[in-house]
């Protein structure tokens, strides 16, 4: 009997061919795009998942009110991590680690021990002893216990190891960080490279922590911890909170701070993080400033793939009913021969669970191949799990599931049949369903309407974020990496590159607005006024004289920094948000203090520096060195005859250091990149969903010519003309896409404004995207059937009736 | 006697008016009768049939086929009862045209629970007995009309059916072949005793019958 149903299920897919090639086209990338998306959600629920004590290791997170709003911080004093191991018998190791470039994690130059040659690379990150234990690195080369027992000891990952030590003799070797040959670093341990494993902090070079400062009020550790078995972790919280009273909030009286502070140190707690929800459920507010997955977008990619499968499955459905007619008859004589219903839908099912099989092969073949695009587009080294001992047995039970699943309803359908309607020639079935049908369509295209809106949205974001007057230009700036090897003679190498005709200005700072750069966190309070003035958290960037003009600030009111002022060492720019927040309404003049006086001799108007997810922050600017990045303004735009000149200089004052450089407005799109990711996803996904209900759309176009050329020859022999019929076999299907686009329409618009309340700087969402949609979703629509509508109309009328 | 059908009535409603497709039909079959229904069109010859093969109900009256009262069973009975002892043959043929000749005369015998080496067995004897032994690996649209309507009266007959019921079965066929299949019904009822009921608009086929029922507007004349 199954013999027979394979073989009947066989013969009809190929004799359909168009049918076939659009019900298997359809579900083979449905599968395809659900089987990336399923591998993406998989990658990011994976994340630190690889530690045999994970539900013991936390992150402390620190968090409290300041009016009303809540703050959050991962960042603790360097003796938090001591501590709380010595303070509290349950916590059985408490580790740190620091990842702020500010005090050198990130960027650094490397040079073995020998060679003359530096090489700029990134991915250092400062670590202590314990943090090695608790986050269970793996080595393959020293060992754990003591990686870290000494200063100045570095781990490299094995990739790293490799490459600068291709003879595998890393271990026990030497490095120079930046040139610095006073500060010699051994290489301690070597870090087994696991694609398998992710973590939700990376590193390829990890230096231990040498830190002495024993302050309660300078926090830039994240600290992590090891709990005992069965720790009550809620009271395990609450205890911790006598840090604060013993340790933090005397601290911070010390330091002088007023009464309102103090109303905001009584709301403080610490909280502990279990590991695993630190890649997708960590807040924004936490500055932590490590990559990180968002929650909410596995949800949303969970229900775009199960969208698309749902469309291809509706695909297959709408397409097997309608197609009905041709099954009847084959119904209806199985029945007067002896076949029951429990045979017709066994074999009907069979049939589906056959092609649910060819599309599964097809479909996961094709995401195979996409895998790479997709891999690039969402920033992931995806890799195919085909050894994995769940993959097979998954594909499998979702063949036979999805197979069930898209061919239940068909085979009820046909097998209910009745075998007197059928030989009596009443084959009229097939369009009985058609509401259903057209339900179907609308709902295909109401998904694929959504998708289109949010494709639109989010890119006319990303065009905003482009094009954003941020308050500086980031066009035609250079920014020279790793010139803190210029040591001494980095004032040098500015004059030299202003003597270049293709330089306009130039200046050195590591303080750039966009992300990668140094940041730092500081308060301020105005100096004239007493100690119960609140501070205002602000930023305080070490900039030069030409600063202001390198990036085209624009000046409020005052002046910038000038050499022809004595003393400017002590004055400060700030920004109008500062001046707002310090409540000043002329601040010329007037003193602010953070431990040191500063006279405010000017005021920028307000630019952009950080994400435009974020507000314009408080800033401040003084003169200072911060030597790492030389920003070159060119005069005449970009051109590599310039930047050759510039790497000649380079090249003289540091022959041993390859010259690296980025541009500043790429470095600008760059951090925004996760919304350029997610727009290209979003535009696949809904290339993917236009394609499936397009096929469908056309097979059951077609299908429905093929019901009425008997309809249609009768018109034509009567002298309709093309227009009529082609409105005829048009107009129905129109009605259906309009009002997909009715439902669609208050959908997208609150699924992307909930997207776009993460920006605090974003566009309007206005009718002439709808529009734009619906002109899309109506054109692919009318293309899609217009093939079919006009074959028909140009039909031969004599040819179908003689058939009759 | 193998059926029986009692003042049968099969109507249907329309614009309030009552239009009857069968109207009092009586008629009792013995075993081994070949009968032949005629009358002109829409006088309800095959709307007899397809009450007599259960494939369609009626309305008033009893029906009894085997001592079983067909009108009191349930659906699900009633289809066992004739996919047991009927076989039908089609004007039309309605081969299934996705399927070889013998692959067609296998398929009743699928949803009888033979095994795969009876089936084989029985399909061999009827291709041989039907002479088309040389055609079982062709599809129907390879066939001629005749040859076509030979393999629907060899899948009628497979699953040794007590009767067998045919709607017009040279209806789309040249006089030659016509001849061939009544031919074929006149000895499958005299050699193997098969009861036969057809309707046919031909009173030369008709005469092949052992009796004739004339029906016109629904009613036995």
């Amino acid at each position: 009997m199954l013999k027979n149903h394979l073989k009947i299920a066989w013969r009809n897919i190929k004799k359909d061919k168009l049918f076939t090639i659009i019900k298997i086209g359809g579900f083979s990338i449905g599968i395809a795009a659900c089987l990336l998306i399923a591998l993406f959600i998989n990658n990011e629920l994976s994340y630190d998942d690889h530690y045999q004590k994970k539900d013991r290791i936390f992150r402390v997170v620190m968090q409290g009110t300041m009016d009303g709003e809540v703050l959050k911080s991962v960042h603790f004093q360097r003796l938090f991590a001591e501590t709380l191991e010595s303070n509290y018998p349950e916590i059985e190791k408490a580790g740190k680690i620091n990842t702020s470039e500010l005090f050198g994690a990130g960027k650094r130059a490397l040079r073995i021990q020998g060679s003359s040659q530096n090489m700029l690379d990134d991915g250092f990150v400062f670590a202590d002893q314990r943090a090695v234990e608790i986050l269970e690195l793996d080595f393959l080369e020293g060992n754990r216990d003591e990686v870290f027992k000494n200063p100045s000891s570095i781990i490299l990952t094995e990739e790293k190891a490799q490459r600068y030590f291709p003879n595998g003799d890393a271990l026990g070797k030497t490095l120079f960080l930046d040139d610095n040959t006073d500060k010699p670093y051994t290489i301690t341990g070597i870090v087994k490279n696991n694609p398998a494993i992710k973590s939700h902090f990376d590193f390829d070079f990890l230096l231990v922590i040498e830190d002495k400062n024993t302050s309660w009020t300078t926090t830039n550790y994240f600290t992590y911890v090891l709990v005992d078995e069965n720790t009550n972790i809620p009271a395990l919280e609450e205890k911790m909170g006598a840090i604060l009273e013993d340790y933090f909030i005397p601290a911070q009286m010390e330091r002088g701070m007023g009464e309102d502070f103090m109303e905001v140190l009584k709301t403080l707690e610490y909280k502990l993080q279990p590991i695993g929800d630190i890649h997708l459920k960590s807040d924004i507010k936490m500055g932590d400033g490590l990559k990180h997955g968002d929650i909410r977008f596995v949800w949303l990619f969970a229900a775009i793939a199960g969208f698309v499968l749902l469309l291809a499955v509706i695909n297959f459905i709408n397409l097997s009913t309608a197609k009905s007619a041709n099954r009847a008859k084959e119904v209806g004589l199985r029945k007067t021969v002896g076949a029951f219903k429990g045979n017709l839908i066994s074999q009907f099912l069979t049939e589906s669970i056959i092609y649910s099989f060819i599309s599964f092969f097809i479909g996961v073949l094709l995401a195979w191949l996409l895998l790479p695009n997709f891999n690039s587009i969402a920033d992931k080294s995806i890799v195919m799990p085909w050894a994995s001992w769940w993959f097979l047995p998954i594909i499998v039970v979702s063949t036979l599931v999805i197979g069930l699943f898209a061919g239940l309803y068909p085979a009820f359908y046909l097998s209910a049949f009745k075998p007197v309607n059928v030989l009596k020639g009443n084959l009229s079935i097939g369009s009985k369903s058609g509401s259903l049908r057209s339900g179907l369509v609308v709902f295909q295209f109401t998904t694929s309407v959504v998708l289109i809106i949010g494709t639109l949205i989010i890119y006319k974001q990303m065009n905003f974020i482009l094009d954003k007057k941020l308050g500086y230009d980031k066009e035609q700036v250079l920014v020279v990496q790793g010139a803190n090897l210029l040591n001494n003679r980095a004032q040098a190498f500015k004059e030299r590159l202003l003597g270049l005709s293709e330089v306009k200005e130039v200046s050195i700072s590591d303080y750039l607005p966009v992300e990668g750069t140094k940041r730092n966190g500081n308060s301020f309070r105005k100096s004239a006024s007493g100690t119960e003035e609140r501070s205002v958290p602000a930023q305080i960037w070490r900039v030069d004289y030409d600063y202001i003009n390198t990036l085209g600030l624009q000046m409020k009111s005052g002046r910038g920094f000038s050499k022809e002022f004595a003393n400017d060492s002590s004055a400060i720019v700030i920004n109008t948000s500062m001046a707002k927040k310090l409540g000043l309404d002329n601040p010329l003049g007037r003193q602010i203090n953070n431990g040191q006086d500063w006279t405010i001799i000017g005021v920028l108007e307000d630019f952009h520096f950080k994400n435009l997810k974020e507000d314009i922050e408080p800033l401040t600017l003084v003169l200072g060195n911060a030597p790492s990045m030389v920003s070159v303004k060119l005069a005449n735009g970009v051109s590599d005859g310039a930047i050759e000149k510039i790497k000649g200089i380079w090249n003289d004052f540091v022959p041993n250091q390859t010259f690296e450089f980025t541009f500043l407005d790429q470095e600008y799109a760059q951090m925004h990149d996760d919304v350029k990711r997610m727009g290209k996803i979003f535009n696949s996904f809904t290339m993917f969903a236009i394609l499936v209900a397009c096929l469908g759309l056309f097979a059951l176009s077609a299908f429905l010519v093929e019901q009425r050329k008997k309809e249609i020859s009768i018109r034509l022999v009567l002298g309709a003309p093309f227009k009529s019929i082609y409105q005829l076999l048009t107009l129905d299907f129109m009605k259906l896409i309009l009002l997909s686009i009715l439902i669609a329409v208050p959908v997208g618009w609150y699924m992307m404004n909930r997207w776009l309340e993460d920006f605090a700087y974003k566009i309007n969402i206005g009718w002439d995207i709808f529009l734009m949609a619906g002109f899309i979703a109506l054109l692919v629509a009318l293309l899609t059937i217009s093939y079919q509508s006009i074959s028909a109309a140009l039909l031969k009328p004599l040819k179908n009736l003689r058939a009759e | 006697m193998l059926l029986q059908l009692k003042n049968i009535f099969k109507w249907v409603n329309s614009g309030g008016q009552r239009i009857f497709l069968l109207k009092d039909i009586n008629l009792e079959v013995e075993e081994g009768e070949f009968i032949s229904v005629m009358g002109p069109s829409g006088s309800g010859k095959s709307t007899l049939l397809n009450v007599i093969g259960m494939l369609d109900t009626f309305d008033e009256g009893e029906y009894n086929f085997l001592d079983e009262s067909v009108h009191t069973l349930k659906e699900k009975h009633r289809s066992n009862l004739y996919k047991e002892y009927i076989g039908f043959v089609f004007q039309s043929y309605h081969l299934l045209d996705d399927l070889t000749v013998q692959e067609n005369l296998e398929m009743p015998l699928l949803y009888k629970k033979f095994k795969g080496s009876e089936r084989k067995a029985m399909v061999a004897d009827m291709l041989d007995r039907f002479n088309i032994v040389g055609k079982k690996d062709l599809f129907p649209a390879q066939l001629s009309g005749g040859q076509q309507q030979l393999v629907g009266v060899a899948r009628a007959l497979i699953a040794n059916p007590k009767l067998i019921l045919a709607d017009e079965p040279t209806g789309n066929l040249n006089s030659q072949q016509s001849e061939e299949i009544m031919q074929l019904f006149k000895k499958l009822n005299k050699e193997e005793g098969v009861t036969i009921i057809q309707v046919t608009h031909s009173e030369k086929n008709a005469a092949y019958g052992s009796r004739i029922i004339n029906l016109l507007d629904g009613r036995k004349v």
